[in-house]
């Protein structure tokens, strides 16, 4: 059987291809560009100077990740046990009932923000006195269901007959959770944190909305630079955070192993 | 036989249609913010009648039988405009920018520095509406800058305190200070636009001196081209000591109000989850009308005395605009009764002036027999007919409340004494910005710097972690 030319591999790679080269490839190499460039097009480094200068630049930097870092945490520390319970196939939750969580996501999510934001005032914790906590409730609120997913599917695949075997030998609940589940699920752990620390560091809408404007992240000052017209810097910001989050992508180097994880 | 006629009143239609559809159909393309225009709607969008844009086409097309078609576009703010022009892809016959953009766009046109938003000049002289019924107010304001051969004003108002009487003592909300008066923490927004807080920080900032000179043009020791003229002075004083103070007075009011906000204010203090809000005219009359439809509630609109700004949005045409076709758009927008449709549609206040406006204000916001008198002559004077003026020569409007719709979309003369115009900033925008958002970025406090300490402690662990299990793992491996 001759391989059909139109279907060849090639060929199905090239919308793609042209894709990635239209819409990922070109507006990178246009940030960086225009980090590293004035407004006459000239090559400069004063933009990166000028933003390290400033110290409210640094807050806002060392806030973002604060925030993106707690709200991984939280959100982990919450989903973990769910898609525990979830998994768990005694226990009879259905598919349905992973849908029940994941269901806030088919909401839109500047809707569901501004619902958070009134239901928040109405219990006294409104985002004009407390702003952190309510941009962290937001923040949990919005990026829950995206920790529960991939912790799900990695604990359904897992195998239960090496948890039982921890138990034959002699490890308690906490050993056997510590030394066999944690790894196990290091996978989707990971998945997870990446899908969650990640847009919450570029994430403006919630900061805005939960806390009243009173916070600003760096998808804030990105937003404000290039709402001015100030592309210059407004591209370095974006390319700064870029490499930060290629520093955290580094963490997600493991996530090709299969589900045995770093077991042995 | 049958076939025959059918194909022969078939061609006879064709024929008949041809003309139109056959004679070049010339496009005039508008960039205009989004709901600036009546487009014939209800409160839910259901069409209720033509659009103005509509009645143009079809009053264009009856005066001159030549076919127009509107290509009608909006933006959300000033820059998304100004980005859209310096990128130059698109192109527009005419845009309504703000009065800061028109002044940049006015001096990228004297000095030639930017091309991408130099303007074409109006020929007044075909603008018989906008000669006739312009507000003498605007006109003098538009001539005393050198807006007026570059731009035609469509909708103004000033910036003041949108509140709530039943919540806020009148004489606290009469000042700026409303926003650093701990009685009221967390209960007032300032805007989240660099340019409308600068001002009010830079009021607050003088308003000793201010309230100085207000005193002396009240006494009548100072006229009010003088007072106008200082407190332009201290809303566009972008010195550098001048941007430390305001920063320190911005960083100060942070503490104290209940946030920022662009489109929430309104409805907000409303619902009552703040008690007074910095608003523009415009919003202040649309938040008091929603108020009083949906709680009974009534909320109340003040110029405090220090002084403040007055806005405008203007129509201009970019180099290379079909001028003509503008400038005819633009007039027709100024024939009062349309006027008096945008007016009452947008909500905020024409500058024209005109029989038709004055009838509408008096039939929403007017009270035939009222006990008060707003006097509006220095904005309707010379636009008038006969039976309007008072016998004195006044054009007044009676009314029974102060500080409601009326005082905030038509401010008093001796109000207008005391604002402003915000200028371009030009160079120093970039000096402004820097200020703004370090004001809007995150007070530090020693217990975020040691929970950041604690994150940092626990990250470098985990990475060590990281790293060292997987050199263990790559050994054993390698051993396998």
């Amino acid at each position: 059987m001759r391989k059909s030319s139109i279907f060849s591999r090639k060929v199905l790679a090239v919308p793609y291809a042209v894709f990635l080269l239209l819409f990922v490839v070109v507006p990178l190499v246009l940030i960086i560009v225009y980090a590293f460039t004035d407004s006459d097009g000239g090559f400069t480094i004063n933009n990166f100077t000028s933003f390290f200068s400033e110290a409210h630049n640094i807050n806002t930097l060392l806030i973002s990740v604060l925030i993106g870092f707690l709200n991984t945490f939280i959100c982990l520390l919450i989903g973990y046990p769910v898609a525990m319970l979830l998994a768990k196939k005694e226990l009879g939750f259905g598919k349905a009932t992973v849908l029940l969580f994941v269901m806030p996501m088919w909401i839109n999510f500047v809707l569901r923000t501004a619902a958070t934001r009134d239901l928040l005032f109405n219990i006294g914790l409104n985002g004009g006195e407390h702003p952190y906590i309510a941009t962290m409730i937001g923040m949990v609120y919005n990026y829950l269901p995206f920790v529960i997913l991939p912790l799900y599917t990695t604990m359904t695949k897992l195998d239960k007959s090496l948890l039982e075997a921890s138990y034959d030998l002699g490890a308690n609940k906490v050993q056997t959770f510590v030394r066999t589940l944690l790894p196990m699920t290091m996978p989707g752990i990971i998945s997870a944190s990446t899908m969650v620390f990640m847009p919450t560091m570029s994430s403006f809408v919630i900061s805005d909305v939960m806390g009243e404007r009173k916070i600003s992240l760096i998808g804030n000052s990105i937003q404000l630079y290039f709402d001015q017209g100030l592309w210059h810097m407004g591209s370095l910001v974006a390319l700064i955070m870029l490499v930060l989050m290629s520093v955290t992508a580094f963490f997600d180097d493991s996530g090709e192993e299969n589900a045995r994880g770093g077991l042995w | 036989m049958k076939k025959f006629i059918s194909v022969l009143i078939c061609c006879l239609l064709l024929l008949a249609v041809m003309p139109g559809a056959l004679a070049e159909e010339e496009i005039l393309r508008v960039y205009n913010w989004q709901d600036y225009i009546d487009e014939g709607k209800d409160d839910d969008g259901a069409i209720i009648d033509k659009s103005v844009i509509q009645l143009w086409e079809e009053d264009f097309y009856g005066r001159t039988g030549r076919k127009v078609r509107v290509q009608y576009d909006t933006f959300e703010t000033n820059e998304t405009m100004l980005n859209t022009f310096k990128t130059g892809k698109t192109s527009y016959d005419l845009a309504c920018p703000s009065d800061y953009v028109i002044q940049k766009m006015i001096a990228a046109t004297k000095d030639g520095t930017d091309e991408t938003i130099a303007l074409e000049k109006y020929d007044l002289s075909k603008m018989e509406n906008y000669q006739k019924y312009v507000s003498p107010y605007i006109a003098n304001m538009f001539e005393n800058h050198g807006w007026t051969e570059y731009a035609v004003g469509y909708m103004w108002g000033t910036v003041g305190i949108l509140y709530n009487p039943e919540n806020v003592k009148k004489e606290d909300v009469k000042t700026w200070d409303i926003f650093w008066n701990t009685d009221y923490k967390n209960r007032s927004t300032c805007k989240d636009v660099s340019r409308d807080a600068y001002v009010i920080g830079a009021l607050h900032a003088y308003s000793d001196d201010l309230e100085n000179l207000v005193g002396l043009y009240e006494k009548g020791e100072m006229k009010a081209e003088e007072l106008q003229k200082a407190v332009n002075d201290v809303a566009n004083d972008t010195r550098d000591v001048t941007i430390e103070m305001v920063k320190k007075e911005l960083a100060e009011m942070k503490k104290n109000i209940y946030g920022f906000e662009v489109d929430t204010g309104k409805t907000d203090i409303v619902s009552g989850k703040i008690d007074a809000n910095l608003a523009w005219s415009g919003d202040a009359v649309y938040a008091m009308d929603l108020a009083e439809e949906e709680d009974n509630k009534k909320l109340e609109f003040v110029i405090p005395k220090e002084g403040s700004t007055v806005w405008f949005d203007g129509w201009i045409m970019p180099t290379g605009a079909n001028t003509e076709l503008a400038q005819d758009f633009v007039d027709f927008l100024c024939r009062p009764d349309i006027a008096a449709r945008n007016m009452n549609y947008i909500g905020y206040t024409s500058v024209i002036a005109g029989d038709n406006i004055y009838d509408m204000v008096c039939d929403n916001y007017g009270v035939e027999d009222g006990k008060l008198e707003r006097d509006v002559t220095y904005f309707f004077k010379g636009t008038l007919s006969e039976d309007k003026y008072n016998k004195d020569g006044r054009i007044i409007i009676k009314t029974n409340d102060t500080d409601r719709q009326l005082f905030a979309q038509y401010p008093s003369e001796d109000e207008t004494a005391r604002l402003g115009i915000m200028e371009d900033f030009g160079d120093r925008n970039e000096k402004v910005l820097e200020m703004w958002s370090s004001v809007k970025s995150n007070e530090m406090s020693a217990t975020t710097y040691v929970l950041m300490a604690v994150v940092l402690l626990i990250l470098a662990v985990l990475l060590l972690f990281g790293i060292r299990n997987k050199q263990k793992r790559n050994k054993r491996r390698r051993r396998r």
